[in-house]
């Protein structure tokens, strides 16, 4: 087992290291955007003696480059061109280029500065985990408890399953920002019900406040926002759940047990459930790089600081060290859901031990 | 069953009970005198340097200070750290001599005066390498020298190697740095403005100027600027990133000792405090809940939909001003099809302006013949005639152009030029994140079908938006361009030798050139406005752009807020003179 481990994680390792890479090197190829964007707003108009000639914006973009550390080579091998009229010759660039540095600090566990703010990338990260993990943590753990409670409930009363996954059909239909919206204009709306704040989390601006009522403030202010996630995953997790416990319960073995006497729930929580979570399985381990990737939606909807916002707009606006910090960080935990997803089977169904 | 159904209704209870207790006692609390504004976004960073978009030059502005400042009472410059407007000499036909006096009262955080030298300090620090400069050095390349007086160390002369008048005003538009605080010995003195000026960004720079830009880098005022004193009225007391800023008044400024204080040095809110939330929805109910007091920027309809809310009307004020943003289409010049005026006149007259207006502003911006705000009575050409929509028109001046309508609907428009025939078949680049800029296409694609000219619409991401546009890959573009009342110069914009930087139409002749120069280098303001009207009359003879309309800022705040200031300028109000209405105590 400790073998297998190993391997995988090895493997798990060169793959987030191609995966970062390959990402790393695509994002550079943007590299004159990110420039063109440092530079002050070609949209603002009548800027006093601002860059007007090629030669100026050219001097101006030179600059930029070389602050955000786009004046050196991409990669150990390239390509320039010998003359106008030649093909493109390959060229050893050597040890300083940008693929190297980038590399060498991140073995040392540093990602580098973000372009727009100069701020390093490990701390916006943390920082912006810090809102993402208790938000997609929280509506991760209450969807799997409530699919587990509503699946095993649906299977045991088949009399309400057509109105109820006519309902989970509906909710699933519908997109993440309505769920959200919804929320805000019934629950944290003063023409209707203004139960709930609608937007942030609890502000520093009661210094006074004891901590009870810092984290009641916070738990009040993270209500919606982690009932629109859960709304939105449950759906999904219930409707494959029921459908494997109905099928588990429809096999012999189900039917040998009712022959013995057992209740219909003893049934579900002692025999089917187990064999009908495999399934589930790889949903659940889907929940793990969208803990780590947060909910942009969400975020933007009621005004979160989390992972969602700062990839996009990271994206948006060609912040290269971060995006790929980013990448690398969500691009783990996807392959570590995977690998948990491969353990968690050979623990739930003893067949694929045997096989291996 | 029943107990089913008696379980979930002690749970539904349970649940509402926690909620409402929950929100009486975590209900937000207002210190005395705070004001809460919302941003859209982060300011990112707070460089006075970089200042990397409008929300960053809000929040440099509360915590440093320039010479001079926008009174947004009267949208005109008014002297801040200066102590008057300043004394303008002209040399010869092309320099001028800008004297200034610092007020004696201006002094930084720590206690020292605000001197000359820290404004030589500052103009240098614009031009150092390895500092994050792009942006003023290359807007106040315009002052080659400053002269510090040897006896009134407040005193200063600023050589300029122009006569324009907006650069009177342009040359104190830059917020001052402390030289103590950066460079202590005063090494930078040793070098003249014109040589760091003159400094290549490739070549390598002297030791004390590299040992500057660590001791920069290394203050970090983008992230801390609590690091470095400063002179404004506030503190940053907290930055959380993305969530929240706020300012904090200082005890003693400088500016409470000024006599008959302009609105420019005002600053009355105890604290002010800067909410961070993108959506326009989310925003709008928490200030209709009273979570938030100002809310500027406010889309159109948003705007509309309150101010016919009888509740928000009881609660809220609701201000309407012009903007200087103005939507505007643009035309690749380059392009063969394009490259003659009767052609752009004629598509020119494909846009619905009026109803682009009406329907995205609800008819509260305003049209226009050119780049210059109507608002702006002096510099506006109102003898010119709105550009109308008028198809048969558009087809007549085709005509005239050489353009000749295939006998079948899908041949569309040619004609035979000498580099052999031309059909007329237009893409269209717009930025997807703004609707209104995809309204106008659509618009646009669907007038120039009806007379026979195909337009493939391209709805392109902002960052692809502005590199294509740089590149020249479009026909036809639309996207606001952003004004102010100070500024004319339309070099980077329309000049021909901008075609390759900011000149995104590719547009230029020696007349057009000719003009620009003139309004550039203009030293008095009638003679600057004679040959706006006239650039004005040249540019819709051209028409390389077609502006549409200006667009209208909305501003909403809390009805117990006073002296807001509604102004046409960025960010839309004066958020340092905002005041509080004493409550009624009438029974």
């Amino acid at each position: 087992m400790a073998r297998l481990l190993f391997w995988r994680l090895l493997r798990t390792a060169l793959a987030v290291w191609a995966l970062a890479s390959g990402v790393f090197l695509l994002s550079r190829l943007e590299g004159s955007t990110a420039v063109e964007l440092a530079q002050p707003d070609p949209a603002e108009l009548r800027v006093a003696g601002a860059a007007a000639t090629p030669a100026a914006r050219q001097a101006l973009d030179e600059a930029t480059r070389h602050r955000l550390g786009l004046d050196i080579p991409l990669f150990y091998v390239g390509t320039h061109p010998v003359a106008a009229t030649t093909a493109d010759r390959w060229h050893w660039n050597g040890v300083p280029n940008q693929y190297h540095k980038w590399l060498s600090e991140v073995v040392r566990g540093r990602l580098g500065t973000s372009f727009r703010t100069g701020e390093s990338v490990g701390g916006r990260l943390q920082q912006a985990l810090r809102f993402t993990l208790p938000l997609t943590g929280t509506a991760a753990a209450l969807a799997v408890v409530f699919a587990l409670l509503l699946a095993q409930r649906l299977a045991a009363r088949p009399g309400w399953h057509r109105p109820v996954r006519g309902a989970l059909v509906a909710l699933q239909a519908l997109p993440l920002f309505v769920i959200a919206l919804g929320l805000l204009l019934l629950f944290a709306n003063p023409a209707t019900l203004a139960w709930f704040p609608s937007y942030g989390l609890e502000q520093a601006i009661d210094a006074d406040v004891d901590e009870g009522s810092r984290l009641g403030s916070y738990l009040w202010h993270l209500a919606l926002p982690v009932a629109a996630l859960t709304l939105s995953a449950l759906p999904e997790l219930t409707l494959q759940l029921t459908a494997a416990l109905e099928q588990e319960l429809g096999s012999q073995y189900a039917t040998t047990a009712r022959a013995k006497g057992l209740g219909e729930r003893a049934i579900i929580s002692h025999h089917a459930l187990r064999n009908a979570l495999l399934p589930s399985l790889a949903q659940l381990a889907e929940l793990l790089p969208a803990l780590v990737a947060g909910a942009v939606v969400v975020e933007v909807a009621f005004a979160l600081p989390g992972m969602g916002r700062l990839l996009a707009e990271a994206a948006a606006a060609r912040d290269f060290p971060v995006l790929v910090g980013s990448v690398l960080l969500v691009g783990t935990a996807r392959l570590l859901a995977l690998l948990i997803t491969d353990l968690l089977a050979r623990w739930a169904d003893p067949r694929i031990r045997w096989q291996q | 069953m029943y107990r089913a159904r008696h379980n979930f209704l002690v749970g539904a209870r349970l649940c509402l009970a926690i909620a409402l207790l929950l929100q009486g006692c975590t209900a937000k609390r207002r210190a005395a005198g705070s004001v809460q504004i919302r941003w859209a976004h982060d300011p990112e960073n707070l460089d006075p340097m970089a200042m990397a978009n409008q929300t960053a030059i809000d929040a440099i502005n509360l915590l440093n200070c320039s010479l001079l400042q926008v009174d947004f009472a009267t949208n005109q410059f008014a002297p801040a750290l200066a102590e008057a407007l300043p004394t303008v000499q002209l040399l010869g036909d092309s320099l001028m001599r800008l004297h200034y006096t610092l007020r004696p009262e201006a002094a930084w955080d720590n206690g020292r005066p605000v001197l000359a030298t820290d404004v030589a300090f500052t103009l240098k620090l614009m031009f150092c390498p390895g500092l994050p400069n792009t942006g003023p050095s290359s807007q106040y390349r315009f002052i080659r020298d400053i002269l510090v007086d040897p006896h009134y160390p407040r005193r200063f002369t600023l050589v300029c190697t122009s006569q324009s008048v907006e650069n009177v005003q342009a040359s104190g538009d830059f917020f001052i740095l402390p030289e103590a605080a950066l460079d202590p010995k005063g090494e930078l003195r040793a070098f003249s403005l014109a040589a760091l000026q003159r400094h290549v960004a490739a070549a390598p720079s002297p030791a004390v100027l590299q040992a500057l830009a660590r001791r920069y880098a290394a203050a970090s005022p983008g992230q801390t600027p609590a690091r470095l004193p400063g002179c404004g009225p506030y503190q940053l007391v907290k930055w959380e990133k993305d969530r929240y800023l706020s300012f904090q008044r200082k005890a003693h400024w400088w500016a409470d000792r000024v006599r008959s204080r302009p609105l420019a040095l005002q600053a009355r809110p105890a604290r002010l405090e800067y909410a961070i939330i993108p959506d326009p929805a989310t925003a709008s109910l928490a200030l209709q809940r009273g979570d938030i007091d100002v809310f500027p920027q406010m889309p159109p309809r948003e705007f509309k939909r309150l101010r016919q809310t009888p509740a928000a009307r009881a609660a809220l004020n609701f201000y309407t001003t012009a903007s200087y943003d103005v939507v505007t289409a643009g035309f690749n010049t380059r392009h063969p099809a394009l490259s003659d005026a009767l052609t752009r006149q004629a598509l020119g007259r494909c846009f619905d302006a009026a109803g682009l207006l009406q329907g995205s502003e609800l008819g509260e911006g305003q049209r226009t013949v050119g780049l210059i705000s109507p608002a702006d009575r002096l510099n506006y050409n109102n003898k010119l005639v709105l550009l109308p929509f008028d198809l048969a028109g558009a087809v007549a001046l085709l005509r005239q152009a050489g353009w000749q309508r295939g006998t079948s609907v899908a041949a569309g428009w040619q004609r035979l030029s000498a580099q052999g025939p031309q059909q007329l078949r237009l893409t269209m680049r717009y930025r997807t994140d703004e609707p209104l800029f995809a309204t106008v296409a659509l618009q646009f694609q669907a007038a120039a079908a009806s007379i026979g000219v195909p337009v493939s619409l391209q709805p392109t991401e902002a960052g692809a938006f502005t590199v294509a546009l740089h590149n020249g890959e479009f026909d036809v573009y639309v996207r606001a361009l952003r004004g102010n009342p100070f500024m004319f110069n339309f070099t980077s914009i329309l000049h021909s030798q901008a075609i390759g930087a900011g000149n995104t139409t590719g547009f230029g002749t020696p007349e057009s050139d000719r003009l620009i120069e003139a309004i550039a280098a203009a030293s008095t303001v009638p003679h600057r406005a004679q040959l706006l009207h006239r650039f004005q009359a040249l540019m819709q003879q051209q028409m390389p752009l077609v502006p549409l309309f200006f667009r209208s800022n909305h501003l909403v705040a809390q009805k117990r807020l006073t002296s807001l200031h509604p102004t046409s300028l960025k960010p839309g109000f004066a958020a340092m003179a905002i005041g509080e209405a004493v409550p009624s105590t009438s029974p």
